[in-house]
């Protein structure tokens, strides 16, 4: 099998499996359908009302890429500032590391209050809990650009945004597209999750969330397998971007 | 042959004028480089002594002293990268703070220090991009004709990772050469690269600088190095380092690697040798 064939073909044979393995593992065990519902209803689900899941993933995308972009460049110029001053480093490290520590379940509920629910609540949760660790990834991408490269620009006296635009950004974004590869998941789980607190019927959370409260399995694992189908798009699409952003990087070479 | 390097005005580059027979390189005050008094210490650690060097306007000085003797250190300091503990520097007329901001150092670090998103042209480039103001309106020689002249004319498009060790480090000189400084600092710049390498890395700094009569204060380990690019050679002792023995490298110009078999460098390498030596032992 040739290299560009298998690289198809073995991803496909192993969802295929999974999903035969989960479709016997509910009927061998009869596993009550709200625990685990088999993947052919959830195929046959998804397959009855596509548009209402298409158009409910489409918005729970959107709070999720806001939210990301908006916590991504404040990262930026927090880990720009944090990279070029040990003072506001270490000022900065306590109040990154209680945000990322704090269980941000706990407290949706003061900011559904705060911000009124709503798209601005889910955004919010969305940047906010994928904010520290964006700006760990910038900080030490930043703090890794050479420093004889560093110095070399120091001989002519660059400014603080020269060294930032030519140096420590570029130097930071492989860091930065690890880091995004983690917040994905951080995002989407805020978005789902936010959406169904956030007093919104929009999003594939809020549906979600309407269907555990009244007994809709099959919708539920529907909105379970949009959301995991949307985390793969916006790997694929993250992937995209670092190999046409990272072409001179050591990772992207075969 | 004689060459004459006329004192001229801040970061314009001449052209030396030949006047005889005889190949001698003269050396016209005021000096580019002038250290007075300068030392360095590390908190409790003492890593230059006091001391004292002038650089006259196209002239090559060698600080050539064993590892943590204070070279490098004395080198950042003249480029405004270190501060002094105490004494004066003046380079081109100025502080050397004032002398980095008006882009008057080329500066070439120990590693290529390429940036590695950035082909090499765009690398040759760099300082010329950086702090623009005070870049040259009309460079004496385009980036493409520097690189074309060190070998890279059909490697321009590519990457660093492209390349090997020696054309990186070509690389790096062109970009320093780019800016059109009239005083050039370098760091060690061959210490990674092979001996062979290494030999045709200062054969080619030899053949640029030559011509343009830019002033050079290098950093190395490396007897050959040192007496084939020099007018003169500063020894430096260990820790805290000082300047033991300045000299005068009187081997003709244009030097050209056929001169590294004559009897006349191997005298002058055994001397230095000799010198080093004693260095160490103070």
């Amino acid at each position: 099998m040739s290299p560009s064939v298998r690289r198809v073909v073995a991803p496909l044979v192993g969802i295929i499996g999974f999903g035969l393995m989960w479709e016997a593992a509910v009927g061998v065990f009869d596993i009550r359908r709200f625990v685990l519902l088999p993947p052919s209803k959830i195929v046959s689900e998804l397959a009855e009302a596509p548009g209402f899941y298409w158009s409910n993933m489409v918005i729970t995308g959107q709070h999720m890429a806001i939210g990301l972009s908006i916590s991504m460049a404040v990262a930026i110029v927090v880990g720009a500032l944090m990279a070029s001053s040990r003072f506001i480093e270490e000022a900065t490290q306590p109040v990154l590391i209680l945000i990322l520590v704090t269980p941000w379940v706990a407290y949706i509920t003061s900011v559904v209050l705060w911000l009124d629910g709503g798209t601005p609540t889910i955004v919010f949760m969305v940047a906010f809990t994928s904010f520290p660790v964006f700006t760990f990834g910038v900080v030490g991408g930043m703090k890794s650009a050479d420093p004889a490269a560093r110095e070399l620009l120091a001989s002519v006296d660059a400014r603080p945004w020269e060294v930032f635009w030519r140096l420590r950004l570029p130097a930071s974004l492989p860091s930065i597209f690890t880091t995004l590869r983690f917040a994905l998941g951080l995002g989407l789980a805020a978005a789902y999750f936010s959406e169904g607190s956030a007093l919104t019927r929009d999003g594939l959370g809020a549906i979600g969330r309407t269907a555990s409260a009244s007994n809709q399995a099959e919708t539920l694992w529907a909105t379970i397998a949009s959301a995991a189908v949307l985390g793969v798009v916006g790997l694929i699409v993250i992937s995209l971007l670092e190999r046409s952003l990272l072409e001179w990087h050591a990772s992207q070479r075969s | 042959m004689i060459r004459v390097h006329a004192a001229g005005h801040n970061g314009a580059r001449e052209q030396p004028e030949v006047i005889g027979a005889a190949q001698v390189r003269s050396h016209p005050v005021p000096p580019r480089i002038e250290a007075r008094g300068v030392s360095k210490s590390f908190g409790s650690l003492d890593a230059l002594a006091p001391l004292d060097l002038s650089v006259a306007e196209g002239e090559t000085v060698t600080l050539l002293g064993p590892s943590g003797c204070g070279k490098t250190t004395l080198l950042r300091m003249i480029a405004g990268l270190e501060q002094p503990t105490s004494g004066d520097i003046v380079v081109n007329g100025m502080s050397p703070d004032e002398a980095r901001r008006l882009k008057q150092i080329g500066f070439v670090p120990q590693s290529p220090a390429l940036l590695p998103w950035r082909t090499v042209e765009s690398n040759a480039r760099l300082l010329l991009d950086i702090n623009r103001r005070a870049s040259p309106t009309t460079p004496s020689a385009s980036v493409d004709d520097l690189l074309d002249e060190v070998g890279l004319g059909d490697f321009l498009d590519a990457y660093p990772h492209e390349l090997s060790g020696g054309m990186q480090q070509r690389v790096g000189l062109v970009r320093a050469f780019a800016i059109d400084a009239p005083i050039l600092l370098m760091d060690e710049p061959f210490a990674a690269l092979d001996e062979m390498t290494r030999t045709d890395m200062r054969h080619l700094l030899g053949r640029l600088c030559e011509p343009l009569g830019t002033t050079v204060l290098f950093v190395t380990h490396s007897i050959p190095e040192a007496t084939f690019l020099s007018d003169r050679v500063a020894v430096m002792s260990p820790r805290p380092g000082s300047i033991t023995e300045d000299i005068t490298i009187d081997l003709p110009r244009p030097r050209r690697p056929e001169l590294e078999d004559t009897q006349q460098f191997f005298h002058t390498t055994t001397r230095l040798r000799a010198a080093l030596s004693t260095g160490m032992r103070r």
